[in-house]
């Protein structure tokens, strides 16, 4: 492994800034964030509606370019590339993991989590589908393979989310209030799962939460106040 | 799984997921492209049709001699033209005929005058079966004239007082026919100032074997107008005259145009409105399934990517359409043509391309929209869900 693999942060942004607004009425959203994610941390971001998490979010998973600053993922700098090259960036590198799951709900649960293998390989192979069929019976579901999302509960529609989010292995795994539309107990569940997949894969997690016991559990927090990083 | 086969299962079941709205996309495809089949079935069916229908109103062209023409008069001073009876060689006019290619039913005349009594008649050879096929409209009390027997039309026969039955001996400049009516004969037209009898029999009478004077044609409309035909039967007979029956030719062709362009213009309005109400539809589903278009594109899938998945909907549901279309609309051809013309309608399978044709075009240009949509979809608010 040469020195540079090892030394290159996951994801590092610097003196990001975001305005949206047009006719010459802009509304600064994000002031100027820097962060610095490494392999395999279990970071919780989080902070009042408001605060500029989404964008942030956003912004992290390629969906939003900033007004300024830079987003380097894994050592490259996203803010020159085209769009087409972000989108093949973004289907490699980063898995998402909504609050509402969205999971097309004309396909089943394995169907589901071999989206993104489609889309990111245009092929699936035989390894592939172990490795869903596989990430499936990680997260609970063996027996809910072929289960379409309207036979599936709250949370075993978000453990397929889950699942879907690490299909191509991704580096790092965005996962947006993850448990919000869930109760107690299976918040519980789902949070404990993302934590052992942290653990066993070295998969780096940016989970947002209004939650401040979920975010206790996490290996490091970060508080945004008025689209400033706080602590 | 490859692209190709995963792409395929993807719309099939995107649209399996969506029945109600995929079957009413399917509708009004099938609905629009089986219009279009139909009566272009129908149109191209019915030239045949009407040129059958108007069979029924005898022959749509007539060839005469060229006349020898004399202009008569001086300087300034006109007194017109004067013509001397001149005939067509009966043997010419067939093989014209026969080198023009043309799909014709004939029929020759030899109109003459011959001494009767005091006075002369106007008598006309023909040969009566053609006369039959040619002018169902006549009315005949009596029958059809065997060897040596005649029909007299019914003015003549009013105003000589002639019945079937009666015997007429005839002085022509060659011979003498002793001739037995065996019928009146009424087309309400100069007809009935006629007598008819055999064509080979006035032939002889007046010394003209082989003659005529007019020849009747009904020529079954093809791909080339009337005019075209006529124009092609001129060259070979140089020495005669070829016209049109203009109130027959005319009233079939200009019929026939105007029924055309009444059907291209309702079928113009069927799409329109068929393709309004893919626009309409496809908007529809794209806004419901935004959330779906935005994951795809958060899960890497390019804009064209994402967009050729909408575009394999849309092709789908045109060919499937197009299919539907083509079934349904020669259908409703057939019945179009049972009911109107009282015929069957050709099976044209050629009409199946663009039936075909028009539902993909349908399905794809009602798509445009929702598919600039589609490609311009911000995955962020897409799944926020604004």
């Amino acid at each position: 492994m040469s020195e540079h693999t090892i030394h290159t942060p996951i994801l590092q942004l610097t003196d990001v800034r975001k305005e949206y607004g047009s006719d010459g009425i802009t509304t600064e959203v994000l002031h100027g964030i820097s962060l610095t994610m490494e392999q395999g941390e279990f970071t919780a971001l989080i902070g009042p509606s408001g605060s500029g998490k989404s964008t942030l979010l956003n912004i992290i998973g390629l969906l939003e370019q900033p007004t300024g600053g830079s987003l380097l993922m894994q050592g490259r700098e996203t803010g020159t590339m085209p769009e087409e090259e972000l989108t093949r960036l973004r289907g490699k590198s980063i898995g998402f993991v909504f609050q509402f799951h969205h999971l097309i709900p004309a396909f089943t649960a394995l169907e589901n989590v071999m989206l993104p293998l489609m889309l990111e390989e245009g092929r699936l192979t035989p390894e592939q589908r172990e490795r869903a069929v596989w990430l499936l019976t990680r997260v609970g579901l063996a027996d809910r393979v072929d289960f379409k999302p309207g036979k599936l509960s709250g949370g075993q529609q978000q453990r397929v989310a889950i699942a879907r989010a690490l299909a191509v292995n991704p580096p790092l795994v965005l996962a947006d209030e993850p448990t919000g539309n869930l109760d107690t107990a299976a918040a519980d569940g789902i949070f404990k799962l993302l934590y052992e997949i942290n653990r066993e894969s070295g998969t780096t997690f940016l989970i947002v939460t209004h939650d401040p016991r979920l975010a206790k559990r996490c290996s490091r927090v970060v508080e945004l106040v008025d689209g400033r990083v706080v602590s | 799984m490859h692209r190709r086969r995963w792409l395929l299962q993807l719309i099939l079941r995107a649209l399996a997921h969506r029945k109600g709205r995929t079957l009413l996309l399917l509708a009004v495809l099938a609905m629009a492209s089986s219009l279009a089949t139909a009566l272009g079935i129908v149109s191209s069916s019915m030239g045949k049709r009407v040129a059958e229908e108007v069979r029924k109103y005898g022959a749509n062209l007539i060839v005469i001699p060229e006349s020898a023409r004399l202009d008569v008069g001086s300087g300034g001073l006109n007194f017109g033209v004067v013509s001397e009876p001149a005939y067509l060689p009966q043997r010419q006019v067939e093989d014209a005929l026969n080198k023009s290619g043309l799909k014709v039913e004939r029929s020759f005349h030899l109109r003459g005058a011959m001494h009767w009594k005091d006075s002369d008649l106007m008598v006309e050879g023909v040969n009566f079966a053609d006369i039959r096929r040619l002018f169902p409209w006549w009315q005949l009390k009596g029958r059809w004239p065997a060897a040596g027997e005649t029909v007299v039309g019914s003015d003549l026969a009013t105003r000589l007082k002639l019945k079937p039955g009666d015997t007429l001996e005839l002085d022509g400049k060659a011979q003498t026919l002793r001739l037995r009516i065996s019928g009146i004969v009424s087309s309400g037209g100069e007809e009935d100032g006629l007598l008819f009898l055999a064509l080979p029999e006035l032939q002889q009478a007046l010394g003209l074997d082989g003659q005529l004077t007019l020849v009747r044609l009904m020529v079954t409309a093809g791909k080339d107008s009337l005019k075209k035909n006529a124009a092609e039967l001129q060259l070979l007979l140089p020495s005669a005259k070829v016209n049109e029956v203009r109130q027959t030719a005319r009233t079939s062709e200009g019929l026939l145009a105007k029924v055309k362009l009444l059907m291209i213009m309702v079928t113009a309005v069927v799409l329109v409105s068929a393709g309004s109400s893919v626009a309409g539809t496809m908007s529809t589903t794209v806004l419901e399934r935004g959330k779906e278009i935005g994951l795809m594109k958060a899960m890497g899938g390019t804009r064209w990517e994402v967009m050729l998945i909408f575009c394999g909907e849309a092709a789908m549901l045109g060919v499937l359409g197009g299919v539907a279309g083509y079934l349904f609309g020669s259908v409703i051809a057939q019945f179009i043509t049972r009911t109107v013309f009282s015929a069957s309608a050709e099976f044209i399978p050629w009409f199946s391309g663009i039936s075909l044709g028009v539902s993909l075009f349908l399905a794809l240009l009602g798509s445009v929209g929702p598919m600039i949509a589609v490609f311009k979809l911000d995955p962020v608010r897409s799944l926020r869900g604004e």
